[in-house]
């Protein structure tokens, strides 16, 4: 039995390479159009999964974190009074067996500041220098000085609020916020330095203080966020669940109930790339079967004679079958390699900077760089299997179906 | 005492419907013994063509019945028809038909891989029944650097090298010259002689019939003459 079947595979095998060599130049054509559709395919996904992911990165970067804990009710009403004591160890303790990056305790609250000349809106962020390797704090381009620890009683502005503020480095400025009892409070800062971002809306809307010298002069020792960034780019499986029975008092949420534009945008990208693979495969199908019905039909003489002789349909089916899956597989290893290729020469990324306003409105970094996730690349060896075999099955059915002697007559 | 190999009673193929209806071939009862060679002849659209097809299972009569040793054809499935053409009998065509991406050794070896033949097997097999055609040195050339001789004497190599018990040759002499055609008509002679394989072949050439020791006459689809060949 075995030795039969490897007979005919061999056989299959032998006459399917043959007739794919004896129309090498239809078959090459037939060859290039799946390596490009392929190649396409990949790259063009790795593109938008980039953009993707770099989205997620820069809302987690932007002093959101993957997960943030709040006390319950401070996402209606972000003040101090909804805010929760920092416990470090405590805090060491519950999240050491979790793959983190770092973590970083805030105070985030909204503010009105005042310079001689302007007032603005603004949420002024009290933070330990310290813990902020995980945020965007750190790569800010700063001005001046930025603050040296928690306790750093200074104030640090983004560039465009200084100018709308028209206040200089070393000024004095007035922060009113509302204290742990309800009291509105006004604060003399000094400006200690301007930070530039490639977010105008961070420059103007967000203002640095230390933690701990916010902390007394809200008279409070809470925080209001324990941030919580993962050395993956996605928050891993179950995670979310886990940490919220860890801080069964405080709510956990992830960025996509951070910003659920984004989330939006994210899951509208993954079908995005679904829509377009389906879209590009689709056509594809059509151009295969198209290419195998003229092949079955060029050999119809043969097929009979090969049924006459005494060639099962099943055979029949597999022959055609395999050519397809032949030249599939060939196209399948060319796209691959050549998607690598491409995925190579533009791997330090696509300079959007010329597009910066609508780069920041959607929260991308100014250079999108390609990201392979590897479930898009195995769908994409799973659909070029299965279409494979749905374009030759059309072909095969039809080869199949022949009348030995009408076929011969042929 | 003869043994029947193969048997058609009452045997009548019609092609199209009512109106321009053909009878190809109409009550043909005839019985093919183990070891005969036989020739059907006739003129040209008298249905040797078809006979043979219904006697090697290619074609189904549209009346009367083909047994091949005791078992009516018009009873096995499409996939065991099959199998009686790949397990029993051997053809060979007019237009040699052999596949052109093969070579004549991979044409011949055809058949042993459709029967689930080793290689090692496959290969001393086709080697022994090239070497006796007298085609060892054209065993690697493509079919289509063959000449016409050539071809057909493959197709004979393809047709038995599974063994046949019956091989159908329908006009095997038809694309070849005078010289080609008594060569191979010699060849099956031999085949018949000396391996007892049963030959039925459809002619319309005298040279052919004159190598057979039975000749089946048509006309119109019916026999006319059936008579044995001293």
């Amino acid at each position: 039995m075995k030795q039969t079947v490897t007979s005919r595979v061999s056989l299959i095998y032998t006459l399917s390479v043959r007739n794919l060599w004896r129309q090498r130049r239809r078959n090459t054509i037939l060859l290039v159009s799946v390596i490009s559709a392929i190649t396409g395919v990949v790259v063009l996904n790795s593109l938008v999964r980039g953009m993707q992911l770099q989205m997620v990165d820069q809302v987690v970067y932007n002093l959101n974190g993957h997960i943030t804990l709040h006390a319950p009710d401070y996402r209606s009403d972000p003040a101090i009074t909804r805010g929760f004591l920092e416990d470090s160890d405590e805090f060491a303790h519950k999240l050491e067996s979790v793959n983190l990056a770092g973590w970083a305790t805030r105070i985030k609250v909204p503010a009105v500041v005042m310079s001689e000349r302007e007032t603005r809106g603004v949420q002024i962020i009290g933070i330990d220098p310290s813990q902020e390797h995980i945020s965007i704090v750190s790569d800010l381009r700063i001005e001046g000085s930025f603050l040296t620890d928690s306790t750093d009683n200074r104030i640090v502005l983004g560039r465009a609020l200084l100018t709308q503020l028209r206040t200089k480095i070393g000024h004095r400025i007035v922060v009113v916020m509302q204290d742990s009892n309800n009291k509105s409070i006004e604060v003399g800062f000094q400006i200690a330095g301007v930070y530039d971002s490639n977010s105008e809306g961070m420059e103007k809307h967000v203002i640095f203080a230390g933690k701990h010298a916010l902390q007394q002069f809200l008279k409070s020792e809470s925080i209001t966020e324990l941030s919580l960034r993962f050395n993956t780019r996605l928050i891993p499986p179950g995670i979310l669940e886990s940490i919220s029975q860890s801080f069964p008092n405080l709510e956990a949420v992830d960025w996509k109930n951070i910003d659920p534009i984004l989330a939006f945008m994210y899951e509208s990208v993954n079908a995005m790339v679904y829509v377009w693979l389906a879209i590009v495969f689709t056509a594809l199908v059509f151009g295969l079967m198209n290419t195998f019905i003229t092949a079955v039909l060029e050999r119809t003489h043969e097929i009979g004679l090969c049924k006459s002789m005494g060639m099962k349909s099943s055979l029949v089916l597999y022959q055609v079958t395999t050519e397809s899956l032949i030249i599939m597989f060939l196209g399948l290893i060319g796209g691959l390699l050549l998607s690598w290729g491409v995925l190579q020469l533009i791997g330090d990324g696509i300079d959007l900077s010329a597009f910066a306003a609508g780069v920041e409105m959607l929260n991308l970094a100014p250079k999108i760089r390609p990201a392979v996730v590897w479930q898009d690349v195995s769908i994409v060896v799973i659909a070029t299997i299965f279409l494979a075999l749905t374009a030759s099955l059309y072909p095969a059915i039809r080869a199949v179906r022949l009348d030995p002697l009408v076929a011969l007559r042929d | 005492m003869a043994t029947e190999i193969l048997t058609l009673n009452n045997v009548s193929r019609t092609y199209g419907k009512e109106a321009t209806q053909v009878h190809a071939l109409t009550d043909v009862s005839l019985s093919i013994n183990k070891g005969e060679f036989v020739s059907i002849v006739g003129p040209s659209g008298c249905g040797k063509s078809t006979l043979l097809n219904i006697m090697g299972a290619l074609d189904q009569p549209t009346r009367g019945e083909v047994r091949f040793d005791g078992n009516s054809l018009g009873e096995m499935s499409r996939g065991e028809l099959t199998d009686l053409r790949l397990q029993k009998f051997g053809f060979v065509f007019q237009a040699f038909n052999l596949l052109p991406v093969l070579t004549a050794a991979e044409n011949v070896q055809f058949v042993l891989q459709l029967l689930g033949f080793s290689r090692p097997e496959r290969q001393t097999e086709t080697k022994e029944v090239l070497d006796a055609l007298g085609l060892a040195d054209v065993a690697d050339r493509p079919a289509t650097e063959l000449s016409g001789g050539q071809q057909q004497r493959v197709a004979i190599a393809r047709a038995l090298v599974g063994e046949p018990a019956l091989l159908f040759a329908d006009e095997p002499s038809a694309n070849l010259d005078s010289t080609s055609t008594r060569e191979l008509c010699e060849l099956i002679r031999q085949i018949n002689t000396e391996r007892g394989i049963t030959i039925v072949t459809a002619t319309h050439d005298p040279l052919v019939k004159g190598y057979t020791n039975r000749s089946i006459h048509l006309e119109d689809g019916r026999v006319v003459e059936d008579k044995s060949i001293p």
